[in-house]
């Protein structure tokens, strides 16, 4: 972009000339050209601010026209809200007399990557999974054909990590990385009851349990594998259901 | 408190309140008139005096109102604050002269008052001003110099005067009067100044009220100061040295009157210059010793002495990494001065590369001047703000006005980010190359865009480890990005304001940054408040500095002093002045003794830490100076500036033979040399590209940074 020259005098409207006599006055010798219309919005947008105001406060205090002091109640508003500046140094000196009175804090060896509590950080996951509250009737007999819903909660370097939803063998690991705590989460995966009939070769897996996550308690690093566990036994009506828990699925929060 | 007392008499039995008089004088037990000493320093009580003057019912006509109220509408002032007249005001009506109030007989007690009126007479602010020129003027030759110095805060001082009790044409008029007078480094101070007319103006403008409530020091040899005091106290009008007691702190030294030269040198900061105890800390400014462990003595592939196979004999040499002798070092802090993180084993394994590259280090000296790699950013479109290289000059990251932070690798390596957790849990982690099967290829690149911030970035620094990288911005917060997966970490949010520049300790861990609410802060990467705040600038604090022992940072300030702070207790230990524009560059040599500096005024200013005073001025850029590098072994500084141009100054050249006898450091005298063209050892031009960062490799290669701006 090149040096702005000034608005040459003939062609500029005189608001924009004036601007650029104060800009010439504070010392502003090289500018943008759009520096003068960015000012001129400002500006104009500022001062309608201000007797927008005080027009308000005029009516508020039944005054038949608009005045100065009304206009400077404006302004003393608008300031505390729109232009605050840094506390006065007297506050500062304060606060840091009280700050560096404590000493430093020791460091603790072998501490990995050393970083402020979780929640002063921004490696939380930031989306939510709705939670299912399915229950499962674990009735045997049924084949069971297991949908995998998969969703990754985690945040930092993992992609989601996708058990293949194979129709019979899930060979479900609820895998999470050695760093990450559990602590605090009941985090449990359905894993589909045996097929009957010699259709797979996989072992029973009998655990059955409802998967159950509060989501506020995800911590990094988590890799959530829920299950839709149909069963698919009674003909008609579990087509439909499954199709009611597709929808369901698929809801939106 | 006993002449307030005194003044408060002299109040009532003029306004014909004799009761109260006689009431008051019962109870504090005076008898007759009892006028004492001299004029007496009556700040501490100015608020139990104005509620005394309440007291007295308003004895409307004469004395117009007792206009007390004022007081209440300033800023809050601190318990300690020293400066408390203006606050309480007892306004008289007409005009009448604050100090020729004085009851011609009982001159003391109309001193005291007058020290409550402050305002005095506004019409008669030129003719002090005036008065005082003329007779500044008319001094002799030695001591003009030295007096001349109180011209510009008795102006700015006066001027803030009429504009905070509203006498706005007299304000306009004074200062269309004298400001051409001032002194030229002080033109834009002055052209801040015009704009302020109104009191509401100053209400927002910090940096003046700060001016305002501190104290603007001066140092002037006993001898004009005599001359001074005996000119203003004869006068009957002491408004001139009722001020220069309030806002002024002559800081009196014994000896010869200082040229106009050696003054010119110190001054131009906001605050004047430094007071001599400011200066008289003690500062550990040695280096802290090299942790000693076994390096082994490995193969030196380019030797080539053993291609035949004949195995190699390994042995374990025992290599001080650190200094030689075993004593400590008298000016180095302890080590556990300040609590620093251990030495992983990575970052022993950098330090090993750190000797091995040293010990192929180029010495450089004027014979043996250091080639210069030139990094151009291209298409910035003048958005660059920004730029760090690791110290092993592996990556450089530049920070930009649209609030990206791009990080680049400047070798073949390309940037990787490691695996994701489930793949992780694959690899083989006995393996010996495990630290490189952790990482992805598949997100291999050269370049990385990091994207958080909300506002242009004006600060970034490497972590000495380089897993973590910093960068502050206009948002206000300071993010730390790590670099193995290419993400935010966490978000510093501390200042509420732009913060203008950070950096890493040279150890890690700790950080320091500062901005444009006057503050620096001490953060951990591991707490998410600061540590330390280091408070006490006038203006804002535009670059942040630690010293390589980190046990103190240097910070540079828009008010145009730098002031070195120590970590472990937040105090200032030394104050520098000297420059004319805002600091912003500063780099300490790598012995830790010396500092440079670089602001707006184009020149160089070096310092001596441990005595504190300026040892040497380099004079040659014609812009500002936005980077400034120390070779590895200190030898030459090379300072790059917006006049697209760097510079390589003789640095041991200019660190030897100081005299620093009894004297000088006594009075922080310096008689600087003017020899900047001997040291001035190249100057090397880019096209139009303004020099942003300047980096020396550990082999002693010049790496410079910048934008390419087509004007």
């Amino acid at each position: 972009m090149e040096a702005a020259k000034m608005a040459s005098p003939k062609s500029a409207p005189k608001d924009a000339q004036v601007m650029a006599q104060i800009l010439k006055d504070m010392g502003i010798t090289e500018y943008e050209p759009r520096v003068i219309n960015q000012m001129l919005e400002f500006a104009y947008r500022y001062v309608t601010t201000i007797l927008e105001d005080a027009k308000i406060y005029s009516s508020h205090a039944k005054k038949s026209s608009v005045d100065a002091d009304d206009v400077r109640l404006a302004i003393q508003c608008r300031t505390d809200q729109s232009f605050t500046s840094p506390p006065p140094r007297d506050f500062l000196l304060d606060i840091a007399r009280q700050k560096n009175q404590t000493p430093l804090p020791l460091i603790k060896p072998y501490s990995g990557p050393r970083l402020p509590p979780d929640r002063y950080c921004l490696t939380a996951p930031n989306y939510r999974l709705k939670s299912l509250q399915k229950k499962v009737s674990s009735t045997a007999g049924r084949i069971t054909v297991p949908r995998l819903s998969v969703g990754a909660v985690s945040s930092r370097p993992s992609t989601p990590t996708l058990g293949t939803p194979s129709g019979q063998a899930v060979s479900v690991s609820a895998k999470v990385g050695a760093p990450v705590s559990l602590a605090g989460q009941r985090f449990t995966v359905q894993i589909p009851s045996s097929q009957p009939a010699g259709k797979s070769a996989t072992p029973t897996t009998p655990t059955v349990q409802n998967v159950l996550i509060n989501p506020s308690l995800i911590g990094p690093k988590n890799i959530l594998i829920t299950t839709n566990m149909v069963p698919p036994g009674a003909a008609d009506p579990n087509p439909l259901k499954r199709k009611h828990e597709d929808d369901d699925d698929y809801d939106a929060l | 408190d006993r002449q307030t007392l005194v003044a408060v008499l002299q109040f009532l039995r003029r306004s014909n309140l004799r009761e109260s008089e006689e009431i008051l004088r019962r109870e504090a037990r005076l008898l007759g008139d009892d006028l004492g000493g001299n004029v007496a320093t009556v700040a501490t009580s100015s608020p139990g005096v104005a509620a005394v003057a309440a007291v007295p019912p308003g004895k409307g006509e004469a004395r117009g109102d007792c206009g007390v109220g004022p007081s209440s509408g300033r800023e809050p002032r601190g318990v300690g604050s020293p400066v408390s007249s203006p606050s309480s005001k007892i306004t008289h009506s007409g005009d009448v002269i604050g100090g020729a109030v004085a009851v011609e007989d009982q001159p003391d007690v109309s001193a005291v008052l007058s020290a409550y009126n402050q305002q005095g007479d506004p019409t008669l602010y030129e003719e002090y001003y005036s008065g005082l020129k003329h007779f500044i003027e008319c001094s002799l030759d030695c001591h003009r110099a030295e007096l001349s110095q109180l011209f510009y805060p008795l102006f700015v001082h006066m001027y803030l005067e009429l504009v905070y009790n509203q006498h706005e044409s007299e304000a306009k008029s004074f200062f269309e009067r004298f400001h051409g007078d001032q002194e030229c480094y002080y033109q834009d101070d002055l052209r801040v100044l015009s704009s302020l007319t109104k009191k509401e103006h100053m209400k927002g403008n910090e940096t003046m009220l700060d001016f305002r409530t501190s104290k603007f020091v001066l140092r002037i040899s006993r001898d004009s100061y005599q001359l001074l005091k005996r000119h203003l106290q004869e006068k009957q009008n002491n408004q001139i040295w009722n001020i220069v007691q309030e806002h002024l702190y002559i800081d009196i030294f014994d000896g010869m009157p200082r040229s106009k030269q050696q003054i010119d040198a110190m001054v131009g900061s906001l605050a004047g210059e430094a007071k001599r105890e400011a200066n008289k800390a003690k500062v550990f400014f040695g280096l802290l010793k090299e942790p000693e462990f076994d390096v082994p003595l490995d193969d030196e592939d380019e030797e080539g002495e053993n291609e035949e196979g004949k195995p190699k004999k390994k042995k374990p040499k025992k290599d001080n990494v650190g200094s030689k002798s075993k004593k400590q070092d008298p000016n180095a802090p302890p080590q556990n001065r300040i609590p620093l993180p251990e030495l992983k084993d990575s970052d022993k394994l950098d330090k090993v590369m750190n000797m091995k590259e040293a010990a192929r280090r180029v010495r450089l000296g004027p014979e043996c001047l250091p080639s210069i790699c030139f990094y151009t950013f291209l298409n910035a479109y003048q958005g660059l703000t920004a730029v760090d290289i690791t110290d092993d000059s592996s990556m450089i990251v530049g920070g930009f006005a649209d609030s990206t932070v791009r990080v680049w690798s400047v070798t073949p390596k390309k940037l990787r980010s490691v695996k994701t957790a489930a793949d992780l849990s694959l690899i083989d982690k006995e393996s010996d190359d495990v630290l490189e099967r952790i990482m992805d290829e598949k997100t291999a690149s050269e370049l990385k865009i990091l994207y958080g911030h909300s506002g242009p970035v004006y600060g970034t620094s490497f972590s000495p480890d380089r897993n973590y990288l910093l960068s502050c911005s206009e948002d206000g917060t300071v993010r730390l990005w790590s670099l193995q997966t290419f993400t935010c970490l966490v978000g510093y949010k501390g200042h509420n304001y732009p913060v203008w520049d950070t950096q890493f300790s040279p150890y890690g861990y700790y950080f320091v940054s500062g901005g444009h609410d006057r503050v620096a802060r001490l953060w951990a990467t591991d707490h998410y408040q600061p540590l330390r705040i280091f408070a006490g600038h006038l203006a804002d604090v535009t670059c942040t500095r630690f010293h390589p022992n980190s046990n103190y940072i240097a910070t540079g300030s828009a008010d145009r002093t730098i002031r070195l702070w120590d970590v472990l207790n937040g105090n200032c230990v030394r104050i520098f002045t000297g420059h004319k524009g805002p600091i912003h560059s500063l780099a300490f040599s790598p012995n830790g003794r010396f500092l440079a500096t670089g602001a707006t005024d184009g020149r160089v200013l070096l310092w001596d830490i441990g005595h504190g005073l300026m040892v040497g001025e380099l004079k040659g850029h014609t812009d500002t100076i936005y980077a400034l590098r120390f070779s590895r072994d200190g030898e030459i500084l090379a300072s790059g500036s917006m006049d697209n141009t760097v510079r390589l100054w003789d640095a041991v050249k200019a660190f030897e033979d100081l005299e620093t006898d009894d004297f000088t450091t006594a009075t922080g005298h310096i008689n600087l040399p003017e020899n900047s063209q001997d040291l001035l050892l190249g100057t090397y031009m880019t096209k139009s590209t303004p020099v942003v960062h300047l980096h020396f490799t550990r082999r002693n290669l010049l790496l410079a940074a910048g934008a390419y701006s087509s004007q």
